[in-house]
């Protein structure tokens, strides 16, 4: 499976701070997170896509946008706030 | 004298103090110089370099401080009740340019005037009373107020009738601590020690009496993109700030391990101990409640048990000095509130002096973790101990040696904000080259680092100077306006839109063009100060632990390896050719 951690902005939209899906491409992910919280779109997921106020981070390291990324059982997916200023 | 152009006067108000006497007089500005500087930081940067005698001491009766406020201030567009105090920094010898919000700002533009600059100092501890017109400003002797903090005197001026907006000092100020606040309405202008400043000449408030009345060249038109902002300031674009507030920051950051912690030597605290201080946590120690600026409509100011708390703060006095108790985090940042100090300073100053303890270079009993109050205390008074930390790490580095100036976190001797740069190498080059020293505020950098496509982990040469400009850029786009960085993400053409706001603000023709010169401008003026006083290419650097240490996690394992040093200094001279200046970082334009 992979564990969708959410922060910030996108937590407080989805109403959870995790979800667990099965591994596929970046844009099956989405879809599957959509539909499991629902509450993500459209501020944070629209069309498919992540929106312009959201930033996906393998692990909290190297942020993922290519929507035919592989992403393997295993993966932590860590979606937070693309604002980041403080 | 400028023709009646709106939004601004035209002119500026000069108080010189000397002894218990004052003398105020208007002078006035050429248009030129709106259109060269907008206003903000700007203009302060241009009335800085002209006022400021060379190699001044920031603390010497001749150093000015500057009150400047902004075309757009004043008027119904949302985030702009702002002012920008403009000095030379007592803690790094450099131009230093806060900003503060809220009534004050608003009230102090009604004297008429663009900026007032300070000059001289009086012969005691006294209030000055700015007004309208010159010939009534005051001063009044004020020892009774020694020691008070700026809540305590606005508070008690307005009870007793004397004024209603207050800017002042708290015993931090008065003790000259090199990173001491002003503050007003319970904002601060925190950065670079501007309230030593305003202690140094011995001036414990000021407050503002005038009903001078700037207008706008087409009210229908300010109303109506007044509405349109309003609408916006309220999407999804700044939620996190008007829902959450940057407190949220903590959290995230630990789970992207940019989080600085115990003076940075490690970059996350771990789930656990981060839900502690996340604003869940925070709650559990004092009722969450939410407040905003006068004409602000995020309202983006959080409080737990009545104490406002970003996240710059959040991680100074909590992760950097190792706390990890929400109700001690809160307390230390009340303290400084109180006592008027910087909070990344502050934190910043302490975290060096546990990890010196931790060292053994210092026999002090202070250790990460430990109650911070006390200590803010002594530093606030320059009492034992305190007198050094009130120094700030750059001079504390050097008294102490033993190796330390490696691990004192600042550049240019303004202490790191709560981003490791080992983890966001953009903004590491952002830190180096900004005008004020280490500062997330005029450096944005950090933007950069969290885009799809960019390396945080390690610099694109080639691209970072421009990322770094860009973001740079902007910010000095808003802080010149002025308007709030929070509502950044509602005005994604900020050059389009900032034209047209001072198009129907001012009456004057701008275009995207004219402020893209006049950012470049303002650029050149803060680097021209700096380089006047001093700087040189040398300061445009990190610690050594920055370059010789790894990123380290919550458990100290190795996450991320050290920023080489060779390719940041090549992006330091990358940045300063890319500006326009010379191999060594010489203006080639000094205005």
């Amino acid at each position: 499976m992979v564990t969708v951690e959410l922060y910030g902005l996108p937590r407080l939209r989805a109403g959870a701070e995790r979800c667990e899906l099965a591994p596929g491409r970046l844009r099956e992910l989405l879809a599957a997170l959509a539909a499991a919280l629902p509450g993500l779109v459209p501020d944070i997921l629209r069309d498919g896509g992540l929106s312009e106020h959201a930033l996906l981070a393998v692990d909290g390291r190297d942020l993922l946008s290519d929507p035919e990324a592989q992403v393997p059982d295993g993966a932590v997916l860590v979606l937070i706030s693309a604002q980041a200023g403080g | 004298m400028m023709d009646r152009v709106f939004g601004n006067f035209g002119q500026i108000l000069r108080v010189d103090l000397d002894g218990d006497r004052v003398r105020a007089e208007r002078q006035p500005l050429p248009e030129s110089v709106y259109r060269e500087c907008i206003g903000g930081v700007g203009l302060g940067a241009w009335l800085l370099l002209r006022f400021a005698p060379a190699g001044v001491d920031p603390l010497a009766p001749a150093a000015p401080i500057l009150y400047v406020f902004s075309p757009l201030l004043a008027t119904p567009l949302t985030t702009t009740a702002k002012f920008a105090l403009v000095c030379k920094s007592p803690l790094t010898g450099r131009i230093c340019d806060g900003l503060s919000s809220s009534r004050f700002a608003l009230a102090a533009k009604r004297l008429g005037v663009d900026a007032v600059v300070i000059r001289g100092a009086l012969g005691q501890l006294s209030t000055l009373h700015l007004d309208e017109d010159p010939l009534r400003c005051r001063v009044v002797p004020c020892p009774e107020l020694a020691g008070l903090s700026a809540a305590a005197v606005s508070d008690m001026f307005q009870r007793t009738g004397v004024a209603s907006h207050v800017s002042a000092i708290g015993p931090a100020g008065e003790a000259l601590v090199r990173y001491a606040t002003v503050s007003n309405d319970g904002r601060h202008a925190g950065r670079g020690g501007a309230g030593a400043v305003l202690g140094a000449k011995k001036i414990k408030a000021i407050t503002v009496r005038g009903e001078a009345v700037a207008g706008v060249a087409d009210p229908a038109a300010v109303r109506a993109r007044a509405r349109d902002l309003a609408a916006r300031s309220q999407g999804v674009s700044t939620d996190k700030y008007r829902r959450l507030g940057t407190a949220s920051n903590l959290e995230t950051f630990d789970r992207l391990r940019i989080l600085p912690s115990r003076n940075f030597q490690a970059a996350a605290i771990g789930s656990a101990r981060a839900k502690r201080l996340a604003p869940a946590g925070l709650a559990s120690a004092g009722e969450h409640t939410r407040a905003g600026c006068a004409g602000c409509t995020i309202g983006c100011d959080h409080r737990y048990g009545g104490q406002r708390l970003e996240y710059e703060t959040q991680f100074a006095l909590g992760p950097l000095c190792g706390v990890d108790d929400p109700a001690r985090l809160l307390a230390a940042a009340r303290a400084c509130d109180e006592l008027g100090l910087d909070t990344i300073s502050a934190g910043g100053s302490l975290a060096f002096a546990m990890e010196c303890c931790e060292r053994g270079l210092l026999d002090w009993p202070l250790r990460f973790g430990d109650d911070l109050v006390p200590w803010l205390a002594r530093i606030a008074r320059r009492d034992g101990p305190g007198d050094l930390l009130a120094e700030g790490t750059r001079r504390a580095a050097e008294v102490i040696g033993g190796g330390s100036a490696a691990f004192a976190c600042h550049v240019k001797g303004l202490e790191l904000p709560g981003y490791e740069p080992r983890a966001m190498q953009t903004l590491a080059l952002g830190l180096c080259v900004a005008s004020r020293g280490a500062d997330h505020n005029r450096s944005g950098a950090y933007q950069a680092d969290l885009r799809p496509g960019v390396d945080r982990y390690h610099a694109d040469p080639a691209r970072a100077p421009a990322l770094v400009i860009e973001t740079e850029d902007h910010a000095t786009l808003l802080d010149s306006l002025i308007l709030c960085k929070f509502l950044r993400g509602a005005v994604p053409e900020p050059w389009r839109e900032g034209a047209e706001l001072l198009r129907m603000v001012t009456g004057l023709a701008y275009d995207e063009a004219d402020l893209r010169r006049a950012v470049a401008t303002i650029a050149g003026l803060r680097h021209a100060f700096n380089l006047r006083e001093g700087w040189t290419l040398a300061e445009d650097q990190l610690p050594g632990r920055f370059h010789d240490e790894p990123v380290r996690d919550a458990d100290a394992a190795v996450d991320a390896p050290p920023i080489d040093r060779a390719s940041l200094a090549a992006q330091v001279l990358a940045y300063h050719r890319a500006r326009g200046r010379g191999p060594d970082g010489e203006a080639t334009d000094p205005s």
